[in-house]
């Protein structure tokens, strides 16, 4: 029978635990580290435990659904599964009595074990749900969870070791136990169930009002600003400090020396040497034209001036000729 | 004049800053001195125009007259290289920009990098 052997089971843990917080007591009186680590080897017993408690509920399941039709039952359970009640969701009256009867076989109280594992059976179908529909599990807050949420009256320990939290979030922080709200239940996908991975920082209101007023900065404003630059520029100390001052006012140059330090030429090669699309607007014959040639040839040969300035030089002479359009045709 | 001090510093200058010009003959060499860079393209470009063979007299003519209404003080002829403590006009020497007492006074307390009394 079932029963006996869950009966002899959890008798036998039942006599080892106790074994245990004896020699546990005797050797808390140690060192801090010591009691920490004592408290650690508890939370492993508890999750031990909570592992057998899931193997029975899942041997149970079994039978449930053995005993049932079959697939049908299962698909009404996942059905089940997806509404939305109050306090979890309903599970088969074949697993709740499965879970009685487990909860009369434990000596602990029976009702705290029955909750708990019906708690446990919804999470259960949870996490199937999720893998069947192909979400990541993250093993670490359901671990997390179960280890938190324990509150047993029997094992004192366990509610210390909730408070002194071993464990380390991926930044090197502590996770602090976190206490269920009654709404983490209401929705299946609810924004409050799960760990905070604090990825995001909660913007405030006053940041944002703070950024609006910085755009439009007075006179005044400008010369508080200078006014603590002056007082709070300390003299140098030594030498590098100096080289470092006078880098920020110009003085020095920026080293390892950039040849094109303030020179920001985008322009290719050929934009400078190949000018002549910008002679169209000019006669195609005469003196003029044979000026403008030597023009371009003249500023192509011209390294120290940026295309801009070559198009403007070109303009300028345009402009000029049209002006004296009127004489040219004179002549 | 206090021509030295309208223009304000980006960042704060701890060092002696000079808000007026040595004399008055400094302060007219600044002032041909910025007409000179403002007019700069434009005196090039006429004198591209004048100082040709292939252009048309008349146009060249019309440009000699275009470069003499120009402002005086625009012709970069009319700088005075002068010496940038005591404006004095002569004996400058280019590239330290300093009149040559002056030179002779910093170099002397050693305030000149790299100047040496000549020994040969």
């Amino acid at each position: 029978m079932l029963s006996t052997e869950n009966d002899k089971s959890a008798a036998s843990k039942d006599s080892t635990t106790e074994v245990a917080s004896k020699s546990q007591e005797g050797t808390a009186e140690a060192p801090k580290q010591k009691l920490l680590d004592i408290i650690g080897s508890m939370t492993v017993e508890v999750s031990y435990r909570k592992k057998l408690k899931q193997l029975k509920t899942r041997e149970i399941k079994k039978e449930a659904t053995n005993t049932l039709e079959g697939l049908d039952s299962e698909h009404a359970m996942l059905q089940r599964t997806t509404e939305d009640v109050q306090g979890g969701k309903p599970l088969s009256p074949e697993l709740v009595e499965a879970v009685s009867a487990v909860a009369s076989s434990l000596p602990l109280n029976k009702k705290q074990t029955e909750s708990e594992l019906l708690a446990q059976l919804r999470r259960h179908e949870e996490t199937t749900d999720k893998q069947k529909k192909g979400g990541i599990i993250n093993i670490r807050n359901v671990i997390s969870e179960m280890a938190v949420k324990r509150q047993s009256p029997v094992q004192s320990g366990v509610r210390i070791s909730s408070r002194i939290s071993l464990k380390v979030d991926e930044d090197d922080q502590r996770i602090k136990p976190e206490r269920l709200s009654p709404r983490s239940f209401d929705s299946r996908r609810s924004l409050k169930v799960g760990r905070r991975l604090n990825i995001f920082t909660k913007a405030s209101k006053e940041t944002e009002n703070a950024l609006k007023t910085v755009s439009s900065p007075t006179i005044w404003d400008l010369e508080f600003a200078k006014e603590i630059a002056a007082v709070t520029a300390q003299p140098p100390r030594n030498g590098f400090e100096e080289m470092i001052q006078w880098t920020k006012e110009g003085i020095l140059w920026e080293f390892p020396i950039d040849n094109e330090a303030g020179m920001e030429d985008d322009a290719e090669f050929h934009e400078h040497i190949f000018l002549e699309k910008h002679l169209k607007d000019f006669p195609k014959q005469g003196p003029i034209r044979h000026f403008m040639e030597l023009v371009i040839c003249g500023l192509s040969k011209n390294p120290y001036l940026s295309v801009k300035q070559k198009i403007e030089h070109i303009e300028w002479f345009q402009n000029y000729f049209e002006e004296k359009k009127e004489l040219l045709q004179e002549i | 004049m206090t021509d030295g001090a309208s223009e304000v510093l980006p960042s704060p200058c701890t060092r002696q800053v000079r808000s007026y010009y040595v004399d008055w003959r400094m302060l007219r060499d600044v002032k041909r001195r910025k007409l000179a860079y403002e007019y700069a393209d434009e005196r090039l470009r006429i004198n591209a125009i004048r100082k040709n063979t292939i252009l048309p007299k008349e146009l060249q003519e019309v440009a000699d007259k275009e470069i003499a209404d120009l402002p005086r003080d625009s012709c970069p002829v009319r700088i005075r290289n002068r010496c940038v403590l005591t404006s004095r006009p002569r004996g400058v020497k280019r590239r330290w920009r300093l009149s040559r007492i002056v030179f002779r006074h910093f170099a002397d307390h050693a305030q000149m990098s790299g100047v040496q009394r000549a020994m040969w």
